[in-house]
């Protein structure tokens, strides 16, 4: 087992360094950078000064491997801050909108996927089926701009265009973020009630349920008790690896509802050529990806003695 | 994305023959009223697609004085800020989407399967680092990915088909590592190679053609999610570029501006891209139920 | 005998009343005594790279630095026609032209103090000025420098003492004093470092600020040590970046926003008082323009009637409906009349190409691009260049859907921000669809900028030596009819060269609540109007 685990660290840090090497070329390859990019909201480009500003920047030709080398933990190229003092403030927004959104996904899919499971093949079954897998075709930007288009029709009432902390006001903080919450965290609840129904109805087909139901015990104590035990474990897989698909959908949500989020900061980033903040974010997104991955990978293998983790 | 989360896909003892046409095709409907629902809606997007020259009622591209004029008989679902008529956009959209999702789903699972294959046959040194690669690819998110692609490239038709591509191939090749790395113990593969016959022939000959299941099943699996990640590009500006009509970017540019005005400029795109890939993924589900036999019953 | 009427005189008293409040509200300016406290939500336009106005040329730097800074001269935000006769004094209590217009002499205030405490004295002026003009013994040099060509005419700075600065010119130049009342020309402190102004702004203003949140938010504070006794009326301003429009929208009508920061156009100004009736819109002129470039360097459009074509393509009447949705104004290189002081009479710009009737003036490009070698068999293929912003972009889009009209084959392209500017500069483009502002609505901007051989942002390559001499000319005429004249005729000739053909130039709307009273608005530039030291809230 720890030679398990000792293999799959060095495996996620090599990717993340082939990440990250990955990332810095292909920004690189980007037209421009930050100096066309000064220049830009300046209306004009003077070439020589241009060049002049590269040199300064430390951004011209035949010094990119060695940031790369450094880490270019420095600072933002467009507001001129170290790179972590403009990415500190907007974490707590994007994490607590991934965490009340991963609830909302749990709270619905889980439920959702019991019953559709239990009452495979009836009208619930094919009602909640068709409504979850509505929500993973839908654009999640589309939604979102749907429910403000709604709100702002019937009730004339959005919620707060100016961030919230919690510690503030949690009240308005929830106020704000509820509705993007549920508008990712609809789409994730799909996928997982997917999964939650499928596990469930392999898990209800075991042999030790068929004998538990022989046995005489009431199907739902069956159903519950020992189905959800054992579906329990691709949920949580499943759980691990929503970070993943929830990014995408925090990116285009945060925009919308105008969260001051990491994922919204990131586009902007990838626009403005501000090669540091798009490094350190987008390896902050794939850390928390790997090791959710990992996590998720190991507590799989704990959990299940049956899965051999030889691979 | 929708797509299935990577569980091994287990390959039958018996490989699955196609049967005819006919009785299968309506026990296929029969047995499963929701693919086959799904099966119509992909056939009316590739219909719109196919015939839009004969379905749209405008040029799509042609301005006009008419601008945001709400839904009615000369203009069937409006017109936007340019006067240009919504149903013609929304009809030559379908284009777009499907070519751009079709395009990058199959070049996507192409090399990512050529790659799976290869990896999956080969083993050892080879292997490693293929499957480091595309661990690599897959550590970012998608959209991500495809954002920081997008604008290395560009924003163009091709570059958006190449940046989706490259999310999708990891995928495909962990697909089609695993149905090889299960054929590839079938006692009738090593008879092959003990009878002499060449690496190459015995992949593409025996190996190839039983990882077509799972290989259709990946794909209707991710073209929902190519058709998405085009319109989540497209909204974000770096994706398909003017004077193409994309779903996704007809939304960024009524959500800007004209969302409250004119909500039809945002209702229907939005539907279009919404009922395209609902109508994929319902395929793709009823595909799987069928192909795969460990998850049928789902 | 006729009974006296003593009511009589009050009518006309009256009649002036009625009419002041009925103009009243389109102002914004109501009647009333102002109200001291409160703080202004605002949106602006963008977020702003930077709070240093000297090293950007976005109006979202000037509309969220603006409330910091002080000029030495500055255009009276209640006049809404920007001209000399409106400036007005702030650090500069005096000024007089001397030794033939060539020494612009101005006396400053003596009581007023920096953001943190130390006194401004000429030196400040000196060092920013010094600085902005590039001179060989500045005290620091600006990383980017956007109007140095502003100062090219100014031979020499001196601060004889601390209340009086002088300025030597090579050459009288009128303009000078406009410039220096620009949005883009505020006075910077000479003993802290520029790159400060990043982020951080030290200034005289009636604002201090009080949070700087790169990207989403810039927070003002009163100052209480203010020049100006009894201002500002507010007690703080905080600026809100929302990126999507229509959430700016929905955050008006529910009241988070007091006033839309920044001039949105027509259907979105009616959308967000649609849902708000009790919302204030003010129309206004503005010195934005939408531009085609035409790559003069490049064939065929080196070809007169290739150039000529194109422009009579675009049906200006069209570009006002489809584009513009009915809100902007036709003209030429200059603003026109009545925002603007020195546009082309309205009967000489109703003969420009574009502004007849379509159809003849499409068959004529047509015959134009035929008499040029093109035709059914051969068509002329043109790629549009704009920036992939949506007010760009929709204008192409008409744009080329006119030129297919014609028979060319038109597509589109799109680009990214951080190269558009470069590739313009480089002349990598065949046509290309511009939108210009310039900060002041006056002749040696205007051409100098855009027309003149060689400047960094005559992106079109346009280049003559007539029109370069004849430009010098004007700077240096003193008589404004004089000037006028010159400048009507530079004017001419530009729109006969197809310089830099103008679709149209903007208008604005200004929406905010009936709370907000002395939201200033300007018709002939939209950088000059936020110092908002007078605005205030009725509630």
């Amino acid at each position: 087992m720890r030679t398990y685990v000792v293999k799959r660290l060095l495996i996620a840090g090599v990717t993340l360094l082939g990440m990250s090497l990955l990332l810095f070329v292909l920004m690189r390859l980007a037209p421009g950078n930050i100096t066309d990019i000064i220049f830009e909201s300046a209306g004009y480009v003077d070439e020589a000064d241009r060049l002049k500003l590269e040199v300064e920047l430390g951004i011209d030709r035949g010094r990119w491997l060695g940031d790369f080398v450094r880490g270019e933990l420095g600072k933002s190229y467009r507001y001129d801050l170290p790179a972590w003092e403009v990415i500190k403030p907007r974490l707590p927004v994007t994490l607590e909108l991934a965490v009340l959104a991963m609830g909302f996904s749990v709270l619905l899919g889980v439920p959702f996927g019991v019953i559709s499971a239990a009452r495979r093949g009836g009208l619930i079954d094919y009602v909640l089926r068709v409504v979850s897998l509505a929500g993973l075709s839908m654009p999640s930007f589309w939604l979102a701009m749907i429910v403000i288009l709604l709100l702002v029709r019937s009730m004339g009432w959005i919620p707060s265009m100016t961030y919230v902390s919690p510690f503030d006001d949690l009240r308005a903080n929830l106020a704000q973020f509820l509705l993007p919450a549920l508008a990712v965290g609809y789409r994730s609840s799909a996928l997982i009630m997917r999964i939650t129904r499928s596990t469930m109805l392999e898990v209800l087909r075991e042999d030790y349920i068929r004998t538990a139901w022989a046995k005489g015990q009431r199907g739902r104590q069956v159903v519950w008790r020992h189905a959800l035990k054992n579906a329990s474990l691709p949920v949580v897989t499943l759980i691990g690896i929503e970070f993943a698909f929830l990014i995408g959908g925090l990116i285009v949500t945060e925009t919308v509802f105008n969260l001051p989020g990491v994922a919204r900061y990131l586009v902007d980033a990838i626009q403005f050529r501000d090669y540091p903040i798009v490094q350190n974010l987008a390896m902050l997104i794939a850390v928390v990806v790997v090791f959710a991955n990992l996590t998720v990978d190991l507590l799989y293998t704990w959990l299940d003695p049956r899965i051999k983790y030889g691979a | 994305m929708a797509t299935v989360p990577s569980i091994e896909i287990a390959i039958p003892e018996t490989l699955p023959r196609v049967r005819g046409r006919g009785p299968a095709f309506w026990r296929f409907v029969r047995k499963n009223p929701l693919g086959a629902a799904g099966g119509l809606l992909v056939v009316l997007l590739l219909g719109a697609a196919l015939f839009a020259d004969v379905l749209a009622t405008h040029n799509p591209i042609r301005t006009s004085s008419r601008v945001l004029v709400a839904p009615g008989a000369d203009f069937w679902l409006g017109t936007d800020n340019l006067g240009r008529d919504l149903w013609s956009r929304v009809v030559y959209g379908s284009r777009i989407s499907l070519t751009v999702g079709l395009a990058s789903t199959l070049l996507g699972a192409l090399v990512g399967g050529l790659i799976g294959l290869v990896s999956g046959y080969v083993g050892g040194w080879t292997d490693l680092v293929a499957q480091r690669l595309m661990d690599i690819m897959q550590a970012l998110p998608i959209l991500v990915l495809a954002l920081v692609l997008a604008a290395a490239l560009g924003p163009s038709l091709t570059n958006t088909v190449i940046a989706i591509s490259v999310v999708i191939a990891p995928r495909a090749a962990r697909v089609v590592r695993a149905s090889v790395l299960a054929i590839r113990e079938f006692v009738y593969v090593e008879s092959a190679r003990a009878l002499g016959v060449s690496h190459a022939r015995v992949a593409l000959r025996h190996i190839l053609p039983n990882t077509f299941g799972p290989f259709i099943v990946l794909v209707t699996a991710q073209l929902g999610g190519a058709i998405l990640a085009e319109a989540a590009l497209s909204f974000l500006g770096l994706g398909v570029p003017e004077p193409y009509p994309s779903w996704g970017r007809m939304l960024s540019i009524a959500a800007a501006e004209y969302a409250q005005k004119a909500p039809w400029l945002v209702i229907y795109p939005g539907l279009a891209i919404s009922l395209a890939v609902f109508g994929t993924n319902l395929l793709g589900d009823a595909l799987r139920d069928t192909l795969d036999p460990r998850l049928r019953g789902s | 005998m006729t009974r006296p009427r003593p009511f009589l005189p009050l009518l006309p008293l009256t009649a002036v009343l009625v009419m002041l409040l009925a103009v009243a509200p389109a102002t914004g300016q109501g009647p009333g005594t102002p109200k001291h406290g409160g703080v202004l939500t605002a949106s602006p336009l963008s977020a702003t790279p930077s709070l240093s106005p000297h090293e950007e040329s976005t109006i979202a730097t000037v509309q969220q630095a603006s409330p910091c800074f002080n000029n030495l001269v500055y255009f009276d935000p209640t006049k809404r026609q920007e001209s000399a006769d409106t400036l007005i004094p702030e650090l500069a209590e005096k000024w007089s032209w001397q030794d033939g217009n060539r020494t612009l002499v101005f006396q400053l205030r003596r009581d007023v103090k920096w953001h943190d405490g130390k006194p401004f004295t000429a030196q400040d002026v000196k060092y920013t000025f010094d600085v902005v003009r590039g001179a060989p013994d500045a005290k620091a040099k600006l990383k980017v420098n956007p109007r140095k060509l502003w100062y090219e005419n100014v031979e020499a700075i001196e601060a004889p003492d601390a209340a009086t600065v002088v300025f030597r010119l090579k050459h009288p130049q009128p303009s000078l004093l406009l410039m220096l009342a620009s949005g883009y020309s505020p006075v910077y402190p000479a003993h802290v470092p520029l790159a400060e102004f990043k982020n951080r702004c030290v200034g005289t203003g009636p604002f201090k600020l009080k949070e700087n949140k790169p990207g989403e938010l810039v927070e003002y504070v009163r100052n209480p040590d203010y020049f100006v006794k009894g201002r500002p009326y507010l007690d703080g301003i905080k600026f809100v970046v929302i990126r999507d429009r229509s959430t700016q929208i929905a955050a008006l009508q529910s009241g988070q926003l007091d006033a839309a920061g920044s001039g949105w156009n027509k259907t979105n100004a009616e959308n967000a008082k649609g849902g708000a009736g009790k919302l204030v819109i003010v129309e206004a002129d503005s010195n934005v323009n939408d531009n085609v470039l035409v790559n003069f360097k490049r064939a065929p459009f080196t070809d007169v009637r290739v150039r000529r074509a194109i422009n009579l393509a675009l049906d200006r009447k069209a570009y006002l409906v489809g584009p513009r949705q009915g809100a902007a104004t036709f003209g030429g290189a200059l603003l026109p009349k009545p925002a603007g002081v020195w546009g082309l009479p309205a009967s000489e710009v109703a003969t420009l190409p574009g502004m007849g009737d379509p159809a003849k003036q499409k068959a004529e490009a047509r015959k134009l691009l035929a008499e040029a070698g093109f035709g059914p068999g051969k068509p002329l293929t043109i790629t549009v260049s704009t920036r992939a912003l949506a007010i760009y972009v929709d204008t192409a889009s008409w744009m080329v859907d006119q030129l297919q009209q014609i028979g060319v084959e038109a597509t589109l392209e799109q680009i990214e921000t951080g190269v558009w500017h470069p590739k313009m500069t480089r002349l990598e483009y065949q046509v290309a669809l511009n939108l210009t502002g310039t900060g002041i609505d006056d002749p040696d901007a205007q051409l100098f900028e855009n027309y003149r051989c060689g400047s960094q942002r005559n992106f079109s390559g346009y280049c003559s030596e007539t029109i370069d001499r004849l430009m010098v000319e004007q700077s240096q005429t003193l008589d404004p009819k004089k000037r006028l004249a010159l400048v009507n005729e530079i004017d001419r000739r530009l729109q006969a060269d197809g310089a830099r053909p103008i679709l149209g130039w903007a208008k604005q709307y200004y929406v905010h609540w009936p709370y907000v009273k002395g939201w200033a608005v300007h018709d002939n530039s939209i950088y000059n109007v936020s110092r908002r030291q007078d605005v205030w809230l009725d509630r």
